[in-house]
């Protein structure tokens, strides 16, 4: 799942597309964290996922509102549209 | 002594001028105005009446022969670890003499200033300034610990510095007070260093500790029997640099050079500070420092001979100065030559009396000169002056005194000290003597050549420039219009009567000259008393009277000695070799001084002391001044150069790494993970 993110990260231009994939990662760190947790018999990593869940959709509904106001400035998704933003 | 009233107040002596001060500063600009005055007057006023109570009750507890020093600490000031400083005071007659002419001649100076100051732009930062020299100078003379003393001691440097200055938009006045700020320096350095000694060595810095006899002060550990040879050996060195201070502060030679110059600041500053107290600190610091100095023969020979030095050089250079005040200046460090001179041949009575005799007539002559200048719209040249005595005929007699009295002119004031210290100067060495003797000579004429010039003869008045009063900086033309129908306004002499009636009356404080008078009420000072064991420890069998104690067998000595007349009859010389050139027949004097001229020239110059230090200290050192600032021009541009460096690196990167593709930093972020994973999987 976090290999998936990356590579729709690094091959896609569409913004949300790529917003998404980020979301995969994480994800993909979540589950492996259960995962994890689960064999080694260890509650930690469950309630740390718990956390980063509710700091996901914080931050999902943040970067969804961003791509909003990126798209209504330029019309478009393209990521490299903002090309100019590079110091 | 401890129940005498002023000495459970005495903390009010220094605090009301400093709550003055505080007033008139704050308060000044807006509120008070031309009424600033009465803060400074109000607080230095109950000063001097507590000052003059504290002597008062002193002199009566002297005659019924009970202890008159008291140590009285007011909180703890400073307490770090071992080194321990009080806010204390120590109370003897030699604080108490010192404090009345502080604050009483200070008190005096004050009304005078009301009356000459009148009008001028920041008035109340005249007296703002006044306030706080007086707060410095009460602790300076109150202290009682050299931690106290270095704090009065820099307060006045400090005040004395902001008030030369203080017709700051004078470039003169600037230079004056930026040059006697820093010759100072020079000299509070190896006061400071004499300090920084006297903590090391002894692990205090008070006078006496808990009170004479409890062996916990600076005075009495220097005394006692077994000091370590450290001990022994700083003794030797810390009279030194504690006389490296006086002479900066006391305007001796080689550090007297700020002095005149300093006669830039208002005429009651030159009254106040530059003759009657603070110049006097360094003569009363080697007074209480009795036990470090006066056991110690190559110091105090070295005291005297500055002294010496200083009065016949300083009296020299007087001869040929033509501006009032600048004659006074010299005048002034030639006499505090003469105080040094008395303490040097351990004849400490002597030069604190002359300190009290001169506080009186040079505030006189310097007061009495303001009024001068301040009828003259500010001129001082005393060539384009002369038979002022139509014009000012108050002023003229208050001068006659006042001169009078600076040439030694018989029974008055300036007689009984001046022959004081010729005559203990006699007794130590015939040439310092003689050398006192000339100078007497040298003072009586130099002063009568100025009064014969400026007040006797035809009446010359210099044109006043309208409307501009040179030296008054902020004169407005209305006063200077007030002034035209009465030179002497009440406000300026009345202060002026007073000091010269203690002009003409100071010098009977010790008479007769042994028992039952100054001498013996100030030699009940415990510093003294340890001078003189020191003393008589170091040269044997001395004169104990010099040093206000009393000793058996030359009790009944007469009150005329054979010095006096010596020295009558100096001073009458010299007034009628100044009648004769400068009344009877001016041009004789011109005359004669052309007949001597390489030797006037060099008088003229003031022995190029001036240019000399510009060539051997100043320009040398701005020399190096402006090496230095090269050196560091390039330290700078080698700093510089580590930063241009990593900017041009940065700017590099920028151009090939930094292209905005968000998927490129993406990339390069994974690649470098994967790096760093890979590298730590490997290892």
């Amino acid at each position: 799942m976090f290999a998936i993110g990356i590579i729709g990260f690094l091959t896609r231009r569409n913004l949300i597309v790529m917003f998404l994939c980020t979301e995969l990662m994480f994800q993909g760190v979540g589950i492996s964290l259960i995962a994890f947790s689960r064999y080694n018999h260890d509650l930690a990593g469950q309630a740390f996922v718990i956390f980063v869940l509710v700091i996901a959709a914080a931050e999902a509904a943040l970067a969804l509102g961003l791509i909003v106001l990126l798209f209504r400035t330029k019309n478009t998704l393209d990521a490299d549209a903002w090309r100019e933003m590079k110091g | 002594m401890s129940e005498l009233f002023a000495v459970k107040y005495s903390f009010l002596i220094p605090l009301l001028p400093l709550l003055g001060a505080i007033v008139a500063g704050f308060a000044g600009a807006k509120l008070l105005k031309g009424r600033s005055h009465w803060p400074i007057w109000i607080g230095v006023g109950i000063s001097a009446i507590l000052s003059i109570s504290l002597l008062a009750g002193m002199l009566g507890l002297w005659h019924t022969g009970q202890n008159l020093s008291v140590a009285k600490d007011v909180y703890t000031w400073i307490d770090t670890g071992n080194f321990v400083a009080k806010a204390g005071f120590w109370f003897d007659p030699l604080t108490a003499i010192m404090l009345c002419v502080v604050t009483g001649i200070g008190f005096l100076i004050t009304v005078f200033a009301a009356g000459y100051m009148k009008g001028e732009n920041g008035y109340f930062r005249f007296f703002a300034y006044l306030g706080l020299f007086i707060f410095s100078m009460t602790c300076l003379v109150m202290g009682s610990n050299f931690i106290m003393l270095y704090l009065g001691w820099e307060g006045v440097g400090l005040c004395s510095y902001l008030l030369i200055g203080y017709y700051y938009e004078k470039p003169a006045a600037r230079e004056a007070a930026k040059k006697a700020f820093l010759v100072n320096r020079i000299g509070d350095f190896g006061f400071g260093l004499g300090i920084m000694l006297i903590w090391k060595t002894f692990h205090t810095v008070s006078y006496f500790g808990q009170g004479v006899g409890t062996n916990t002060g600076v005075f009495e550990l220097a005394q006692m029997g077994h000091l370590t040879a450290y001990q022994l050996t700083a003794l030797k060195v810390i009279p030194f640099f504690l006389l490296l201070g006086a002479v900066g502060k006391s305007a001796q030679f080689p550090l007297y050079v700020w002095l005149p110059d300093a006669m830039e600041g208002p005429t009651p500053v030159s009254a106040l500070i530059h003759a009657a107290t603070m110049v006097t600190a360094g003569v009363y610091m080697i007074s209480r420092c009795g036990v470090l100095f006066f056991g110690n023969q190559p110091a105090m020979m070295t005291v005297a001979c500055i002294g010496a030095f200083t009065a016949l050089l300083a009296a020299t250079i007087a001869l040929r100065q033509t501006d009032l005040k600048k004659v006074f200046a010299y005048s002034t460090i030639s006499q505090l030559g003469f105080m040094f001179v008395g303490v040097g041949v351990l004849a400490p009575v002597a030069g604190v009396f002359h300190l009290v005799t001169h506080a009186f007539f040079k505030a006189l002559l310097f007061l009495s000169s303001g009024v001068v200048m301040h009828a003259m719209s500010g001129e001082l040249d005393m060539r384009k002056m002369s038979g002022l005595k139509k014009v000012l005929p108050i002023t003229n007699l208050l001068m006659l005194v006042g001169c009078a009295a600076l040439a030694g002119f018989p029974f008055l004031s300036g007689f009984f000290s001046k022959d004081a210290i010729v005559g203990a100067a006699f007794a130590r060495s015939n040439i310092l003597g003689g050398v006192m003797l000339f100078t007497a000579l040298l003072t009586a004429y130099y002063t009568f050549r100025l009064y014969f010039q400026v007040f006797q003869g035809p009446l010359i008045v210099p044109p006043a420039p309208a409307g501009d009063h040179g030296g008054h900086g902020g004169h407005d033309d209305a006063h200077g219009q007030d002034h035209k129908h009465n030179h002497e306004p009440m406000l300026m002499i009345a202060p002026l009567i007073v000091l010269a009636i203690g002009a003409v009356l100071a010098g009977y404080i010790n008479w007769p000259s042994r028992h039952a008078s100054f001498g013996d009420f100030l030699g009940q000072s415990p510093s003294l008393k340890q001078g003189y064991d020191v003393a008589k420890a170091s040269y044997g069998e001395i004169d104990g009277s010099a040093l206000g104690q009393r000793i058996t067998g030359a009790e009944a000595e007469a009150p005329f000695t054979p010095i006096m007349g010596i020295s009558a009859f100096v001073a009458i010389a010299g007034i009628f070799l100044a009648y004769e050139l400068h009344l009877k027949n001016r041009a004789k004097a011109e005359d004669l001084a052309q007949s001597a001229q390489p030797f006037t020239a060099i008088v003229q110059g003031k022995f190029f002391v001036d240019e000399i230090y510009q060539g051997l200290i100043v320009e040398p050192l701005r020399t190096l001044g402006s090496k230095l600032d090269g050196f560091d021009k390039f330290i700078d541009v080698m700093v510089a150069l580590v930063g241009n460096i990593l900017q041009i690196f940065g700017y590099l990167l920028k151009l090939t790494m930094q292209r905005g593709y968000l998927q490129g930093y993406a990339a390069a972020m994974l690649l470098g993970i994967v790096a760093i994973l890979l590298f730590f999987f490997a290892t």
